[in-house]
C-alpha cells in the first residue's frame, strides 16, 4: 500500500512522502493511461489559466469589471451588439449582456473562484472527514458513538438550507470566497467520514496493523504510519467526485443568492445570470456551461486514472482482468466492503449522494 | 429474527437522538440568524408598538431554552393556538404553527410531501435506468462510441446545474417543440396520467444530475466483478458474454447501487430545492428555502426534521437491502 | 409602501417582497378599441382566465393585505368604500366611489369624513352589507394576529395608536361611528385631505362579524365583489374564483368581470411564467400575470418578434429607485460629498443594470414622473446621461478630498431586485471615474432591511426604493422626509433623518387641502425644495412590461398600478 502515500499528501493529510519506489510505480501506472494524461493536462491548463488570469486579460487588454455601455443595446434589454455576443478583436469572447463587461476576462477570473472554492472546499472536507473517520474507527466505544452520531447528524441535514442560514449569520466583512469554501467544506464531510471509518475498521483487522499494535505502537503512530496509506485510494477516488460536486454547489449557492459577491465573477454566478439569456444571447450561457463541463469531465477522468494507478488490483486488471486493456481505468470507493462494518460501508457506498443533493 | 428486531430498535433509538440533535442545532442557528421575525410578520411599515404586540403574540420574547421547551411540549403533548376568534388545538405530535401564515406546520408538510415524493420517486426510476444502463454499457463495451456518448451525457448532467438544464429543456420541449405541457403539479389521485406528463421534465432534469454517479458506481462494481474468478470460470465454460454481463456481473454490482440509491432518495426528498423552484413544484425543498428567507423557525424546524427523517429511514432501508443483496454483510 | 419586485425574476423563493399584488386600473371597453388583440376586439362574457404568478395569494384576508388601491386579484373579491378609476394612463390615477355613493364628504378642516353606502349591496350569501361591517373590518386589521396592512389607519384615527383589535378589546374604535346601517363617519386626529385614497385599501372591506374566523378567515373570506373564492389550496398557491351571483353590476361601475372563472396559479418561476405566456398554448392563451415583469433577457427576445411584441402591456407605477445618504455618517455629513456623488452618477449604466432603457427611465426627481404626484421636473446636480466626473472631482476637492475618496455602498444580496448587487456594481463602476472608490457591502436581505431601517445601524450610503401607496405626493414624501416620522426604536424610513421645520409645516399645510390637484402642485414644489439638500440621488423609475396570452382582450393599464387590471380583462 505504500505507493499510495505520495498522493495522500496532496489530499491534505500532511503525510510525508515515503518510499520513492512507490511513488515511481504510481507515476508509471498513471502514465500508462492515455485518457488520464490528457485529463491531467487539461486540469493543469485550467489551473494555469486561473493563476494567470491577470496576465491573460492584460494580453487581451481588458478587465472583468469595466462596463462598456456602448457595446450593448439598452433598448433591447442590454443584449450585446454584433454577432456571437459582440465578439471582436478587443473582446475575444464578446461581452456580457446588460453591462458590456468582457466575457473572456470574466471567464478566466471566474475560473479562479470556481476552481479555488471547489478545491479548497474539498481539502477541508477531506481533512475533517479523514480525521473524524479515523478517530471514530480507532477510538474507544464512546468516541466512536459520539463521532458516528455527529456524522449521522451532518449527513441528515439538508445542506442547502444550512448553507443559507450560515451564510446569513457571518458578518458581511468576512471575505466571501473563503466563507463559501468553509461552508461547503464544513457541512459536507459526512460521507467521507463514513467511508474512512469503514475502511479504517477493515484495515485495523489486517495482520500488519495488528502486528504494529502488538509491538506497542501508539494509536496515533499506527494511524499515521499504517492506516493513512491504506486510506489513500478510496479518499482520492472520492475527492475526484467531490471537486465537481463542489463546483456545482457553488453554482447552486449563487442561484439562491448566497454565493460569491459581484463584481467578483464565478462560473456559478455567470450561469445563474445567464440561463434566462439562453434565447437572446446563447453564448452568454454556453461559455460558462462549456467551461464547467470541460472541468468536470477532466477532473472525473483524472480521478479515475489516479484511482487505477493507486489500486494494485485495478492496475493488475490492466494486464489480466477481462482480457481487454483498460484504457480509462476504474474507480470504486466501495469495492472492498469490510465485513465488520456493514453500516458504514453501505453508506460509504453512497458516494457523492449528499453533495449531489445540493445541486438538485 | 431477534437480530433483526434488535437492529430495528437500535436504529429507531439512533434516529430519534439524531433528529432531536438536529432540532436543537436548527433552533440555535436560527436564533442567531439576522432578521426581525416580528417585523417581517407584521410588515415593513409596522410601528414599534405593533411589532411588540406581534412579538408577544408569537412568544418571540421568550429565551431560547423556553422556546425550545415549548417546541418539545408541542411534539409530545400538543399545543393550543388562538385564531383570534377561537382556540385551535394542535394535537401531538404538533410541530407548531408558522409565524408567517398561521398554518400548522404539519399541515404544510402534509400538503408538500406528496409533491416531493412524486418528484423523487419518478426521477429515481429514470436515474436508475440511465445510470445502470450507462454503467453496464461502459463496463461491457469499453472504448466504443456508444459508451463514450452515454458517459459524456451523464457527465454533462452532473456538470451543468439543474436550473440551466431544466430551463433549457423547458424552453425547447415545452415552448418551441410543444411536446409537453409546461410542468404544473397535478395530484396523482386527481389524474394519474396528467400527473406523469407534468412531472416528466422535472423527473428527467433531476435524473440527469444523479445518473452519472450511478453510472460510475455500476461500471466500477461491474469491472470488479468481471475480474473475479467465478466470472472467468463462466467465460471459460463458454457462457454467452451477454449472459455473463447481464446476469452474473450485474448481480454482483447491485449492492452498492442499492445503497447509493437509498441514500440519494432520502436526501432528495427535502433536497431537490432547485428543481422544485425552477419547475414551480410546491414541494418541501421550495417551501424550506422560502421559510429560511423569512426566518419562519417553526416551519424550518419541522421541515428539516422531516427531511432528516427520510435520510435516516433511507439509510436503514439501504442497510437492510445491502445485507439482502450481499450475504456476507451482517446487520449491526 | 408597496414594494413590487421590479426585476423580479426568481420567484417566491428568491424575493421576500412583503407586498401584495398590484392593483390595476382600467377603463371601459369604449376607451381602448385600439388595444384589443385579434379581429374581434369587443370583450364578451364567459370563459376562464388563468393567472400565472410567482407570489402566492397568501394572507388573502382584507385585514392583512398591503395594497395600492385595493390590489388586483383581491379587488375581485373585496369591495372597498372607494376605489381606483379603472382607466388607461393618467385617468386611472383618480379615486372613485365603490361601495360608497361618493368619495367622501369632509368637514371643514378635513378631520371628519362621512360616507354613505349604496343601496342593495350584498355579500355572496345574500345578506346585506352594512356600515358596521366596514367598521368591524377596519377594527380587526388592528389585531396583532392579522397584522400586515399599511400604517395610516393607526396614525390617523383618533385614539387608534394602542388599539389591539376586536379580539382583545371588545369596546371597539370610538373614532369610527355608524349612526345607521348605511352611514359611516371617521374622526381623524389631524387634517387629511387624501383620506379618499386611503379608503381604497382592502382594510375598508366589509367583514361580517358572525363570519369572522380570525386567522382562518383568509381561506374563505366572504365576498362583496364580482367573484367568490371556491377553492384555496396551500395557503393561496392555487386560488379559484367563480362568479358571485349576489354581486350586481348596477352597484359597481368599475369592475367589468367578463370571465366566468378565474384560476390563479402561483409559486411559478418568473422565467417560466414568461415562457408560458409567450408560448400561449392551451389554457395559457387566456392567461395573464399580475406580478411578473418581463426581464431584460426576455425583452431582448420579445422585441425581435412582432407577434409577441403586440402582446406586451406597458405601464408606469409610481416608484423611484435611489441612492440614500445617512448624513450622520462621515463623509456624508458634508453636502459637497453628497453632491459630488450626485454629479458622478452614471444613470445610463444603472438603467442598463435595471434592464435597459425599455424597463427603466432615468430619474432626477424623487417624485415619480407623473402628474398625479405633482411631478415638477428638476435636476439640481446635472450628471447628464453618463455622469459628470469633472464636476464631481471639483466638489470633492472643495470638500478636502482632492486625493480621492473611498466610501462603502450597502446593498442587498437578493438577486434581480432593485437593491441588488447588479445595480450596486453599476454605481461602483460609475463613481470610479470621479475618483471615488466604492467598497460594496452586500447583506442578506433581512439583515439589509433591518440595518437600513434602524437609525442605530443605518449605513452611510445604500440602495433604496420607494413605491406609492396611492398616486400622490403625500405618501411618497412624508414617510421619507417628515422629521416627526423619524422612528428611534423601530422601522425608520426617514433615512436622511431630515427634521426641517419648514418641510414639516408644508407637509401639514398640504394635508389640509381637499383639492387634490392643488395639493399635487405643492407636493411637486416641496420635492424640488428637498431635492436641493442632496439627501438622496434618484436613479430611475421602473417601467413595467408584461406579456399576456393570445386570447386576452381589453387590456387596461392605469398609472396608479402600472399593470393590467384583471377586473377589465376578457377572454372571449
Amino acid at each position: 500500500m505504500s505507493e499510495a502515500l505520495a498522493v495522500v499528501e496532496t489530499a491534505g493529510t500532511g503525510t510525508p512522502v515515503p518510499a520513492v519506489s512507490g511513488a515511481r510505480q504510481f507515476w508509471r501506472r498513471l502514465r500508462a493511461q492515455r485518457a488520464a494524461l490528457v485529463a491531467a493536462a487539461v486540469v493543469a491548463l485550467l489551473v494555469l489559466v486561473a493563476l494567470a488570469a491577470p496576465l491573460l486579460t492584460a494580453l487581451e487588454g481588458q478587465d472583468p469589471t469595466t462596463y462598456h455601455p456602448t457595446l450593448i443595446d439598452s433598448a433591447r434589454g442590454g443584449v450585446p451588439i454584433g454577432s456571437f455576443g459582440g465578439v471582436s478583436a478587443d473582446h475575444w469572447l464578446g461581452v456580457e449582456p446588460q453591462t458590456g463587461r468582457d466575457m473572456f476576462a470574466r471567464l478566466v477570473y471566474g475560473a479562479r473562484v470556481s476552481l479555488g472554492v471547489a478545491l479548497a472546499a474539498t481539502v477541508v472536507q477531506i481533512a475533517i472527514g479523514v480525521t473524524v473517520g479515523v478517530a471514530a474507527a480507532l477510538g474507544n466505544r464512546w468516541v466512536d458513538q459520539l463521532l458516528s452520531r455527529a456524522t449521522d447528524i451532518i449527513v441528515s441535514m439538508p445542506l442547502m438550507i444550512m448553507s443559507l442560514a450560515l451564510l446569513a449569520i457571518v458578518p458581511a466583512s468576512f471575505p466571501r470566497p473563503v466563507l463559501v469554501t468553509l461552508v461547503i467544506g464544513l457541512i459536507a464531510w459526512g460521507s467521507i467520514a463514513k467511508i474512512v471509518r469503514a475502511q479504517t475498521l477493515s484495515l485495523k483487522g489486517l495482520d500488519y496493523v495488528s502486528a504494529a499494535r502488538l509491538s506497542g505502537w501508539g494509536t496515533w503512530r499506527i494511524a499515521r504510519r499504517e492506516l493513512l496509506p491504506g486510506l489513500a485510494a478510496p479518499v482520492i477516488t472520492y475527492a475526484a467526485l467531490l471537486v465537481p460536486a463542489n463546483i456545482s454547489v457553488e453554482a447552486a449557492l449563487s442561484f439562491l443568492g448566497v454565493g460569491v459577491k459581484p463584481p467578483t465573477p464565478s462560473w456559478g454566478q455567470m450561469l445563474t445570470a445567464a440561463d434566462v439569456w439562453y434565447q437572446a444571447a446563447p453564448q452568454y450561457l454556453l461559455l460558462p456551461a462549456g467551461a464547467l463541463f470541460v472541468t468536470v469531465l477532466a477532473l472525473t477522468v483524472l480521478g479515475d486514472g489516479v484511482r487505477t494507478a493507486l489500486d494494485p488490483r485495478a492496475a493488475s486488471r490492466l494486464r489480466v482482468g477481462t482480457g481487454r486493456k483498460d484504457t480509462t481505468g476504474t474507480e470504486n470507493a466501495t469495492g472492498k466492503t469490510p465485513e465488520n462494518a456493514a453500516d458504514g460501508a453501505a453508506r460509504g457506498a453512497a458516494g457523492s449522494a449528499n453533495e449531489k443533493e445540493a445541486s438538485a | 429474527m431477534s437480530g433483526f428486531g434488535g437492529f430495528l430498535l437500535r436504529r429507531a433509538v439512533g434516529a430519534v437522538v439524531t433528529l432531536l440533535a438536529i432540532s436543537v442545532i436548527v433552533y440555535v442557528v436560527f436564533y442567531v440568524t439576522p432578521g426581525n421575525v416580528a417585523q417581517i410578520t407584521c410588515g415593513p411599515r409596522c410601528s414599534p408598538e405593533q411589532v411588540h404586540q406581534v412579538a408577544e403574540q408569537l412568544k418571540l420574547g421568550d429565551p431560547l431554552y423556553l422556546r425550545y421547551w415549548h417546541f418539545l411540549q408541542g411534539l409530545f403533548v400538543g399545543q393550543d393556538f388562538s385564531t383570534g376568534t377561537s382556540v385551535e388545538h394542535c394535537a401531538a405530535p404538533c410541530l407548531g404553527q408558522s409565524y408567517q401564515t398561521d398554518q400548522q406546520v404539519l399541515d404544510i408538510i402534509l400538503t408538500k410531501l406528496p409533491v416531493s415524493v412524486s418528484l423523487v420517486l419518478g426521477a429515481m426510476v429514470l436515474w436508475l435506468l440511465l445510470g445502470i444502463g450507462t454503467g453496464v454499457l461502459s463496463a461491457w463495451r469499453r472504448g466504443r462510441v456508444s459508451e463514450r456518448v452515454l458517459t459524456a451525457v451523464t457527465l454533462a448532467g452532473t456538470a451543468t446545474p439543474v436550473f440551466v438544464i431544466g430551463l433549457v429543456l423547458m424552453i425547447v420541449v415545452c415552448g418551441e417543440l410543444q411536446l409537453l405541457p409546461f410542468p404544473q403539479y397535478v395530484n396523482f389521485s386527481d389524474d394519474p396520467e396528467q400527473w406523469a406528463w407534468n412531472l416528466l421534465l422535472p423527473w428527467f432534469s433531476l435524473a440527469l444530475i444523479e445518473a452519472a454517479a450511478f453510472a460510475r458506481l455500476t461500471r466500477a462494481a461491474m469491472l470488479e466483478t468481471l475480474a473475479e474468478d467465478h466470472i472467468r470460470t463462466f467465460r471459460a465454460y463458454g457462457v454467452a458474454e451477454r449472459s455473463v454481463v447481464g446476469r452474473h456481473a450485474l448481480r454482483g454490482a447491485l449492492a452498492p447501487v442499492i445503497a447509493l440509491n437509498a441514500n440519494n432518495v432520502g436526501s432528495a426528498v427535502g433536497g431537490a430545492v432547485l428543481t422544485e423552484t425552477l419547475f414551480g413544484l410546491p414541494g418541501i425543498g421550495q417551501e424550506l428555502v422560502h421559510a429560511v428567507k423569512v426566518v419562519d423557525l417553526p416551519v424550518v424546524v419541522g421541515m428539516v426534521l422531516v427531511t432528516g427523517f427520510f435520510v435516516v429511514l433511507a439509510n436503514a432501508v439501504a442497510d437492510v437491502l445491502y445485507a439482502v443483496a450481499d450475504r456476507r454483510v451482517v446487520l449491526a | 409602501m408597496r414594494q413590487p419586485s421590479v426585476i423580479a425574476r426568481r420567484v417566491a423563493a428568491a424575493s421576500v417582497s412583503l407586498v401584495v399584488a398590484a392593483g390595476a386600473a382600467a377603463c371601459g371597453p369604449e376607451d381602448n378599441d385600439a388595444k384589443g388583440s385579434g379581429g374581434d376586439s369587443t370583450p364578451h362574457k364567459g370563459g376562464t382566465l388563468t393567472v400565472l404568478n410567482s407570489q402566492p395569494q397568501s394572507d388573502f384576508d382584507p385585514a392583512r393585505l398591503y395594497t395600492s388601491g385595493g390590489g388586483n386579484v383581491p379587488s375581485l373579491v373585496f369591495r372597498t368604500l372607494t376605489t381606483r378609476n379603472r382607466e388607461n394612463g393618467a385617468a386611472g390615477t383618480k379615486v372613485v366611489p365603490d361601495l360608497a355613493t361618493d368619495t367622501g364628504r369632509p368637514n371643514k378642516d378635513a378631520t371628519v369624513w362621512t360616507y354613505t353606502l349604496k343601496k342593495g349591496l350584498k355579500y355572496e350569501d345574500g345578506s346585506p352589507i352594512t356600515s358596521a361591517d366596514i367598521k368591524y373590518g377596519i377594527e380587526r386589521s388592528f389585531a396583532p394576529e392579522l397584522s400586515g396592512g399599511a400604517p395610516y389607519l393607526r396614525d390617523w384615527l383618533v385614539g387608534a395608536a394602542d388599539y389591539q383589535g376586536p379580539y382583545k378589546d371588545k369596546k371597539g374604535l370610538s373614532a369610527i361611528e355608524t349612526p345607521d346601517s348605511r352611514t359611516i363617519v371617521f374622526h381623524l386626529n389631524k387634517p387629511e385631505g387624501e383620506f379618499p385614497y386611503l379608503a381604497t385599501q382592502t382594510q375598508f372591506t366589509p367583514v361580517p362579524r358572525s363570519k369572522d374566523t380570525g386567522t382562518k378567515y383568509e381561506s374563505h373570506p366572504v365576498s362583496s365583489g364580482p367573484y367568490k373564492v371556491v377553492k384555496n389550496e396551500n395557503d393561496g398557491e392555487h386560488l379559484v374564483l367563480e362568479r358571485n351571483t349576489q354581486w350586481s353590476a348596477a352597484t359597481d361601475e368599475e369592475r367589468k368581470a367578463y370571465p366566468d372563472r378565474i384560476d390563479v396559479r402561483s409559486g411559478l418561476d418568473s422565467s417560466v411564467i414568461n415562457q408560458r405566456l409567450s408560448a400561449s398554448q392551451g389554457a395559457d392563451a387566456a392567461a395573464v400575470t399580475t406580478d411578473t415583469n418581463l426581464g431584460p433577457a426576455e425583452l431582448a427576445k420579445v422585441t425581435g418578434d412582432k407577434q409577441l411584441a403586440a402582446r406586451v402591456g406597458t405601464g408606469h407605477f409610481g416608484y423611484t429607485d435611489y441612492l440614500a445618504f445617512n448624513p450622520k455618517v462621515k463623509p456624508f455629513d458634508n453636502p459637497k460629498v453628497r453632491q459630488a456623488v450626485a454629479y458622478a452618477i452614471d444613470r445610463s449604466s444603472v438603467v442598463n443594470a435595471a434592464g435597459g432603457s425599455a424597463l427603466a427611465e432615468p430619474a432626477t426627481t424623487f417624485l415619480p414622473n407623473q402628474k398625479s404626484f405633482g411631478y415638477t421636473p428638476y435636476d439640481p446636480f446635472p450628471a447628464g446621461k453618463s455622469g459628470n466626473p469633472a464636476k464631481a472631482k471639483e466638489l470633492l476637492k472643495q470638500a478636502g478630498y482632492s486625493g480621492g475618496l473611498t466610501i462603502t455602498l450597502t446593498h442587498s444580496n437578493s438577486k434581480d431586485f432593485e437593491t441588488s448587487p447588479e445595480i450596486a456594481t453599476a454605481v461602483q463602476d460609475a463613481l470610479k471615474k470621479a475618483g471615488i472608490a466604492v467598497k460594496l457591502q452586500g447583506l442578506e436581505d433581512n439583515d439589509y432591511r433591518d440595518k437600513i431601517h434602524s437609525v442605530k445601524t443605518e449605513p452611510g450610503l445604500f440602495l433604496a426604493h420607494w413605491g406609492a401607496d396611492w398616486p400622490s405626493g403625500g405618501p411618497f414624501l412624508a414617510p421619507i422626509f417628515d422629521g416627526r416620522q423619524i422612528v428611534k426604536d423601530g422601522a425608520n424610513f426617514n433615512t436622511g433623518q431630515l427634521n426641517d421645520k419648514s418641510v414639516n409645516d408644508e407637509i401639514d399645510a398640504i394635508n389640509k387641502l381637499t383639492d387634490l390637484d392643488a395639493a399635487a402642485q405643492r407636493w411637486g414644489a416641496l420635492d424640488k425644495k428637498i431635492g436641493d439638500e442632496a439627501l438622496v440621488v434618484p436613479l430611475f423609475h421602473p417601467v413595467y412590461k408584461r406579456l399576456y396570452g393570445k386570447d386576452v382582450k381589453n387590456i387596461v393599464i392605469s398609472d396608479w398600478t402600472g399593470v393590467l387590471d384583471i377586473s377589465q380583462v376578457s377572454v372571449k
